[in-house]
């Protein structure tokens, strides 16, 4: 469950089945959305995330379960409420701006849908142009805009309906920082009293890590993990989750000693001890995934630079080892060649196929 | 480089475009208004003077505008109706939406009498007649069942293209209820391509000629190409026949007045390159009622304008003679033995060639003026090949033949010329329509990938666009076959077309044999366009984009 | 640089030289398709609006009496014929050696026009006088007859047909069927009837349909209970099983007859000659009859005719001098 204190999330999603024929795009997934929180849709495209999207927004009708937003249910197979009577705004992929409306008017567009009076809608979507720094921009249509432009525009739109949950459909750029800044004030301060939640979808692992406060991931329209985004990026469920969350390698070594947060590998000939958040079984051959950041350089183990990468802040390093290839990220420029030979020292392991320490509702 | 013979080729096709739409359009008609000019000898006034004729002017424009008010809205209903994936067996409405088509006018409106008129068949079986049916509202009911397909098929490349489902799911999740969304977004969206349906249909209406005089002039109902057809009847004196020839020049008076505008103002924006992936509705249904009636409005609709009326034409063809009831023990099949013979072959072999020859060529014609309108120099061409299809056949063909008669007269290639200077814009609008979606940035990675302009332009925008070439190719080919008036007048020896076989028979005057050749000639156009159309549905699926009829998925570029 | 775009030229040009050609050709191939059986010998061609079943036998008749000789046809409704004859005259010049019309008002019209005329065969003389000029003779006759659907009490004279009885009379167009201006320009003339006929028969609820065939059709079905049309059209419907009666209404059923007439170009043409008299011959009459219409020459059996069916005719040349005024006066009766 969600830290909301006041119990009631802002969406609950119960055994979600949504068919395409004899497709099940998005298959009996559970999810909450607290207020205030951002759950990030982490999944490769056909993942299902637009189709869940969809259904939580409206679109597209169950085939099994319920969507309640805000302790109230607005989708069961029987009955499911049009789009326009759910209390959700949508940012779109290529941001769906109407090519016969300017932005003042497109912004503008919610406001008048609840009533709003043509002058004070106006005034309000300026406003809401302003604050996303596109105040300049108002009498503009969609074609002159730069999709940067349209992004803010679009994102004004969504903030102009006032929802208490906002659904991102995988925005095409990234949001920039001063966007994101907006959006995520927005979400605890328009909505005080209860505050508003976001589900955000995308197949850009560091862009959901570094906004949502809880990544889902999906494949095959499955809820394959449900954590923290350092939960899911240092415990990763299965292979497929941990190359979805970032870049790792795996390496495979005997783990003779285990204990609750460290154990004992063998690497080449010798006994190295690794910190770990689970109790990692003794067996012969253990598959462990490790991280980038989880080994450096220098130490004891014996290696050979296999290639390297300047990426600016740091370097990434494919170092050819006795228990596999392991990527390890160092900081500024790299100071070998491929080819060299160099040590290396292993910090932190994480075994595969062992259940993470947290389950599928998460703790923050 | 690039740049330069992109201009190059663009300034030689607009050199040999524009010396067709000259050859085709200009010459011919400023020889009718030369001869107007010339032998009215003052007395043009008259023309225009004529008793009768401001009645029918009226009669024209009226009918025109009332038969473009209801059909346009009506195939735009149909292919909105048709986005819901609610509807019980859509693919196949899709079709069944766009077959009106396949049956010839002539045909349509003589069966429409044969259904419903008195002693039609309604009456015999039913005893309900429309005696309303043979006169206004029944020319009017019979040309908006013509020209729904037209409007429906406009509209639903509209919505591919335009109304990507998300603008209006954004629209949803504004706020605003489906009723609001589609006032506020979809419909704005479409109205480009539903102004350029309305531009064809108003035109088409003023050109059609075998529905008003077959239901119309029963009643006294008269339009501009009836007093054409009229004034040539009695055409022996040199007057009546300038005056035809003045009364055509008005229909293209009339045509340049709502056209140029209307391309003017709408060729520009409907070039909005926006291209669209649609997944059907932009928001699903599920549970109401809503498809199911959808799906019985669309039956009734096609029962009533189209399976009843044909359904009269196969009794009539069925039975031996006028008069007689049309029972299964009366059925014989001696009118088609009447009609199938060794001449009807020939004619019909003739027919079905020039159709494929006079089709592929409008296709290379429609891809030419299409491409050059996207630039100012060539913007006009789209307007001036429009100007011959409001001509009425007879008139068209009198201008081709007091053009180039001299030297083709009576030869195949004088009908040929007559084909593709009427069906010239019936092949560039489709197809200028599905250029909207021409992918540019493509075109443009072919070029960088080092193929010239022809060889981009043949492996990456042919096979999107294919299904849109087909679709105009089969319109031609279909239209073609129907023609019966500009062939009948222009043939000579050895160039008889299945036109001149129809007339004769029409011409015995007996309702079987003509009916019989009706059943005959649908039969004709359905068999091959089907697999046409399987073939067209095959493209569009494999390559996601979209032909002129019955769109779905776009391809998706961006 | 220079060296690749040269040849990227040549390329686009050798595929646009190959494109030229396919269209080329493609014409040639259509065109010759069209000129295909021109041959160098003796060859005429007739422009006709008469029917193909009595035209072709005549010619297939003619041409294996002549064995060399060559007749082309051009046939259309009346309509597009003075179409083709008006583009051909503005292109050149008639095409045509023989015209055969389907009245003489048309055939007039052309004549004014000096297109054909100034010929008749030698064996005209045999045929009535009323069925010819000094510029062509009338070798087909059609006659308006009067026709009801069976059960109905049949008309015994025109006049009988504005009773309330009939009703909604089927009546043909003047304005589009030669035939019916025929009839409109007899009853114009004649004092027993004048206009006044046709306002009775509106009064009483008479619809105008186009064509004689659909005045046939629609007595056939029942619309309308009588009708007036013409006769061969009418027996062929008959014989077919149609339930309809047909009657020589008093004073009589109008006889208009069909010209066939020399084009003025063409007066060296012995063969264009010899068709023409062909056709106005004996023989010639036998074949347009067993085509199904009715022969001018006297003694010549035709299609059905009762014994002494009553025959009236109109004054042509009358008629076509007031031929606009007439259907100016007509319109006024029928509306349209």
């Amino acid at each position: 469950m969600s830290a909301d204190a006041n119990g009631v999330p802002v969406l609950e999603i119960r055994d979600l089945t949504v068919r395409y024929g004899d497709v099940e795009a998005v298959d009996a997934v559970g999810l909450n959305v607290g207020a205030g929180e951002v759950v990030a849709l982490l999944g490769p495209s056909g993942s299902g995330k637009s189709t869940l999207l969809h259904a939580v927004a409206g679109f597209r009708p169950p085939s099994r379960g319920e969507i309640w937003l805000q302790g109230r249910r607005v989708a069961s197979p029987e009955k499911s409420e049009p789009p326009e009577r759910r209390d959700v705004a949508v940012v779109f992929q290529s941001y769906a701006l109407w090519p016969h409306l300017s932005a003042l008017d497109t912004v503008a567009y919610p406001i008048r849908r609840r009533g709003g009076r043509r002058r004070a809608a106006r005034e309000q979507a300026a406003e809401l142009l302003g604050r996303l720094g596109i105040g300049d921009l108002a009498d503009r249509r969609p074609v002159e805009l730069s999709g940067g432009e349209q992004q803010r525009v679009g994102l004004a739109r969504a903030l102009a309906r006032g929802a208490s949950l906002y659904l991102f459909d995988e925005p095409t750029a990234h949001l920039d920082t001063h966007v994101r800044g907006v959006f995520l004030d927005e979400l605890v301060s328009r909505r005080e009293a209860t505050g508003a939640g976001g589900l955000y979808a995308t197949h850009d692992a560091e862009e959901a890590l570094g906004l949502a406060d809880r990544v889902a991931l999906l494949n095959s329209g499955r809820l394959v993990q449900l954590g923290t985004p350092e939960q899911v990026y240092a415990e990763p469920v299965d292979l497929w989750a941990a190359l979805l969350t970032g870049p790792a390698s795996l390496v495979r070594a005997p783990v003779s000693a285990s204990a609750d947060d460290l154990c004992t590998l063998a690497v080449g000939g010798r006994s190295v001890v690794v910190g770990t958040t689970v109790a990692v079984p003794v067996a012969e051959r253990a598959e462990l995934l490790v991280r980038p950041g989880w080994a450096r350089l220098g130490g004891d183990l014996p290696g050979r630079l296999r290639s390297t990468r300047f990426r600016g802040e740091h370097t990434d390093l494919l170092v050819e080892t006795e228990v596999g290839e392991v990527l390890i990220r160092q900081p500024g420029p790299p100071r070998h060649a491929a080819g060299q030979r160099v040590s290396w020292t292993l910090s932190r392991v994480w075994p595969l196929a062992v259940s993470a320490s947290g389950d599928s509702s998460g703790t923050r | 480089m690039a740049a330069r013979s992109t201009s190059l080729g663009f300034r030689a096709g607009l050199i040999v475009v524009s010396a067709a739409v000259a050859l085709l359009v200009v010459v011919p008609v400023s020889r009718l208004g030369y001869v107007v000019w010339t032998e009215s000898a003052g007395g043009l006034g008259q023309v225009w003077s004529r008793p009768g004729l401001a009645r029918a002017v009226v009669n024209t424009v009226v009918l025109a505008a009332g038969v473009t008010v209801v059909a346009v809205p009506l195939g735009a209903l149909a292919a909105l109706a048709l986005r819901r994936s609610d509807v019980p067996g859509r693919a196949w409405w899709r079709v069944a939406m766009v077959l009106p088509v396949l049956v010839p006018q002539f045909v349509l409106g003589y069966s429409w009498t044969q259904a419903y008129a008195r002693a039609g068949f309604t009456d015999t079986v039913l005893g309900v007649p429309w005696p309303a049916v043979q006169g206004p509202w029944g020319v009017w009911a019979v040309l908006v069942v013509n020209t729904v397909p037209l409007a429906y098929v406009f509209a639903a490349v509209g919505l591919a293209v335009r109304a990507e489902p998300d603008l209006e799911r954004a629209a949803r999740a504004s706020g605003a209820t489906g009723l609001t969304a589609l006032r506020s977004v979809t419909l704005p969206l479409l109205r480009p391509s539903i102004a350029a349906a309305s531009v064809l249909s108003f035109v088409l209406t003023l050109e059609s000629f075998a529905i008003p005089q077959v239901m119309g002039t029963p009643s006294g109902f008269t339009t501009v190409t009836t007093l054409i057809y009229r004034d040539l009847s009695l055409g022996s004196d040199p007057a009546s026949f300038v005056e035809a020839l003045a009364l055509a020049l008005l229909l293209v008076l009339l045509t340049i007045i709502v056209v140029i505008p209307a391309d003017l103002v709408l060729g520009p924006r409907l070039r909005v390159s926006r291209v669209a992936v649609t997944e059907g509705a932009p928001v699903e249904q599920r549970g109401g009622r809503a498809g199911g009636w959808i799906a019985a409005a669309l039956s009734s609709y096609l029962f009533l304008g189209v399976v009843l009326p044909v359904l009269a034409l196969v009794a009539a063809a069925l039975t031996p003679a006028v008069g007689v009831s049309p029972r299964p023990d009366h059925w014989t099949l001696d009118n088609f033995r009447l009609v199938l013979t060794a001449r009807t072959f020939d004619a019909l072999g003739r027919s079905a060639g020039l159709a494929l020859v006079a089709a592929t060529a409008l296709t290379v014609l429609g891809v030419a003026v299409a491409v050059l309108e996207r630039r100012r120099s060539g913007r006009i061409l789209g307007t001036l090949v429009t100007l011959t299809l409001v001509l009425p056949g007879s008139t068209l063909a009198v201008a081709l033949l007091i053009t180039y008669g001299r030297w083709i007269g009576g030869t195949l290639t004088l009908i040929l010329l007559a084909y593709l200077a009427k069906l010239w814009a019936f092949a560039h609008r489709p197809i200028s329509g599905a250029l909207d979606r021409l992918p540019l940035g493509e075109l443009q990675s072919a070029r960088a990938s080092g193929a010239g302009p022809l060889t981009a332009a043949r492996t990456v925008a042919l096979r999107p666009l294919a299904p849109a070439l087909l679709g105009a190719w089969l319109i031609c080919v279909v239209t073609a076959l129907h023609e019966v008036t500009m062939s009948s007048l222009l043939y000579g020896p050895g160039s008889d077309t299945f036109a001149v076989i129809v007339l004769n028979s029409q011409e015995l005057g007996r309702i079987g044999p003509t009916a019989a050749l009706s059943v005959l000639l649908t039969l004709f156009l359905v068999v091959p366009a089907l697999p046409v159309w399987l073939l067209i549905r095959r493209l569009r699926t494999s390559t996601g984009a979209t032909g002129p009829a019955a769109p779905r998925g776009v391809a998706d570029v961006r | 640089m220079l060296r690749v775009m040269s040849a990227f030229r040549g390329r686009v040009a050798r595929r646009r030289r190959a494109l030229y050609g396919v269209v080329v050709a493609l014409l040639l191939v259509v065109s010759g398709c069209g000129n295909g059986s021109s041959s160098a010998g003796d060859a005429i061609t007739l422009y006709t609006c008469v029917n193909d079943e009595t035209v072709q036998p005549v010619i297939a008749q003619f041409e294996s009496d002549h064995p060399d000789a060559d007749v082309k046809l051009f046939r259309a409704p009346t309509g597009d014929l003075n179409a083709r004859i008006a583009g051909d005259q503005r292109a050149g010049g008639l095409k045509a050696d023989v015209v055969w019309a389907c009245d003489p008002l048309t055939m007039q019209g052309y004549v004014d026009q000096g297109l054909v005329g100034g010929w008749v065969p030698a064996g005209a003389a045999s045929i009535p006088e009323r069925f010819r000029t000094a510029d062509y003779v009338g070798v087909a006759v059609l006659y308006m007859v009067a026709i009801y659907h069976d059960g109905v009490q049949p008309p015994a004279s025109w006049s009988d047909l504005t009773e309330a009885t009939y009703g909604p009379v089927a009546v043909p167009d003047p304005n589009v069927a030669a035939s019916a201006l025929g009839a409109l320009g007899y009853f114009d003339q004649t004092s027993e009837f004048g206009l006044d006929f046709y306002r009775k028969l509106k009064d009483q609820g008479a619809t105008q349909l186009s064509t004689p065939d659909e005045v046939v059709s629609a007595v056939a079905q029942g619309t309308s209970p009588a009708g007036v049309t013409i006769a061969n059209s009418a027996y062929a419907s008959k014989d077919a099983g149609s339930p309809i009666g047909i009657v020589w209404p008093e004073p009589g059923a109008v006889a208009i007859y069909g010209p066939i007439a020399l084009a003025q170009d063409s007066a060296d043409s012995s063969l264009a000659k010899d068709f023409i008299s062909y056709v106005a011959s004996e023989p010639g009459q036998q074949v347009v009859a067993k085509g199904g219409s009715y022969p001018t020459l006297s003694g010549v059996a035709g299609p059905e005719i009762p014994a002494d069916a009553p025959i009236v005719f109109p004054d042509w040349s009358a008629l076509a001098a007031e031929k606009d005024s007439l259907l100016g006066r007509y319109q006024q009766i029928f509306g349209g």
